[in-house]
């Protein structure tokens, strides 16, 4: 199944993955370990909720790390 | 706010002991990011979120050096929702920025032009609605716009962050009358000048026409060294802000002689 993650095209072998397995896909083991936050389709997803949240074919997952700002 | 001597920088009720909000953005290294902000005696510090390529890991080490500065600082953070152009987009960032940092404190942006990077007040306002609702702290960037400023604190905004000009421009203070005016007419909210300082000087009109405090990141940021000005900056907040207490004299028409003319030495005297 292909879904976007950061505007990449992601495959998951999982027929019905969560999100928490699109984000174990995508994210080295070290960004694993960092602060980051992820919306889905444009909505903000709970960091409790990625394991009980469905991806589907064509979603666009968006994860976001710290960074400068003004 | 009408202050007093010896008053701190009131953001919703928390008291800040520095009135200068400094960005973390554009310094020529994580290192002298780290040096001028401290430096700078700010204890509110912005920052945002982006994408980050999984191979890419330069954004861990800046998020570090950010936390080491809040917590030698006992300083705060406040993220912003820079590049989001609609409510939606802002209040999603400002959501996920509030699980990251764990703080309800949001600086709203929402641009409207990507020319000047205007923020768009009728998205602005829906956002703010949405955001307050939800229990944030609303720290909005607007224009120097009077009516925005009033629908802004009618909401419930009790910080409101109009622009001196544009991002980046350094231009300074445009439009000084709309400034003061939005000054005059909300004497209760928290006003803090945000975007187009150029230079100190900028910031210490603003402090003397009593805004509350000064945000600016390219002004010390881009300077040739931007750990001195970042003190510079301090000094003229803290000087513009007493001048504000202390009360300017109103100007005047015709010169008045500073030196009393009552007798006056004889070389000016008729025979």
């Amino acid at each position: 199944m292909k879904l976007f993650i950061n505007g990449q095209s992601i495959s998951i072998e999982t027929d019905e993955p969560t999100l928490l397995v699109a984000l174990q896909c995508y994210l080295t083991p070290d960004q694993q370990q960092q602060s980051f936050a992820v919306a889905l389709n444009g909505n903000f997803v709970s960091k409790t909720d990625y394991p009980q949240t469905s991806v589907n074919r064509g979603d666009s997952v968006d994860v976001l790390f710290p960074i400068q700002g003004g | 706010m009408s202050k007093t001597m010896n008053t701190k920088l009131n953001i919703y009720g928390q008291l800040v002991d520095s009135r200068l909000l400094i960005g973390s953005a554009l310094y020529p290294s994580p290192e002298i990011m780290k040096q001028a902000i401290l430096a700078s005696g700010s204890k509110i510090v912005t920052l945002s979120l982006k994408r980050q390529n999984p191979a890419e890991q330069a954004g861990a080490k800046i998020w570090q050096y950010i936390q080491e500065i809040v917590t030698e600082n006992r300083g705060f953070l406040l993220p912003n929702t820079a590049g989001c152009k609609t409510a939606k987009e802002a209040v999603t960032l400002a959501k996920m920025s509030r699980e990251i940092f764990q703080t309800d404190w949001i600086k709203l942006e929402v641009i409207g032009d990507d020319y000047n990077l205007q923020p768009d007040p009728i998205e602005l306002l829906n956002a703010t609605e949405q955001l307050l609702n939800d229990g944030f702290k609303v720290l909005p960037y607007c224009t120097d716009d009077l009516v925005i400023c009033q629908r802004l604190y009618d909401l419930g905004c009790q910080v409101i962050m109009p622009w001196a000009s544009p991002i980046g421009t350094g231009k300074g203070l445009m439009n000084p009358y709309n400034l003061e005016t939005i000054r005059f007419r909300l004497p209760q909210a928290t006003l803090i000048l945000d975007a187009g300082i150029g230079k100190p000087s900028d910031a210490c009109l603003a402090m003397e026409m009593g805004f509350d405090g000064v945000l600016l990141n390219s002004a010390i940021a881009l300077a040739d060294n931007p750990v001195v000005m970042a003190k510079s900056f301090a000094q003229v907040i803290v000087a513009g802000e007493q001048g504000y207490i202390a009360g300017v004299m109103q100007q005047r028409q015709t010169a008045h002689p500073s030196t009393p003319t009552l007798d006056t030495p004889f070389w000016h005297q008729q025979g």
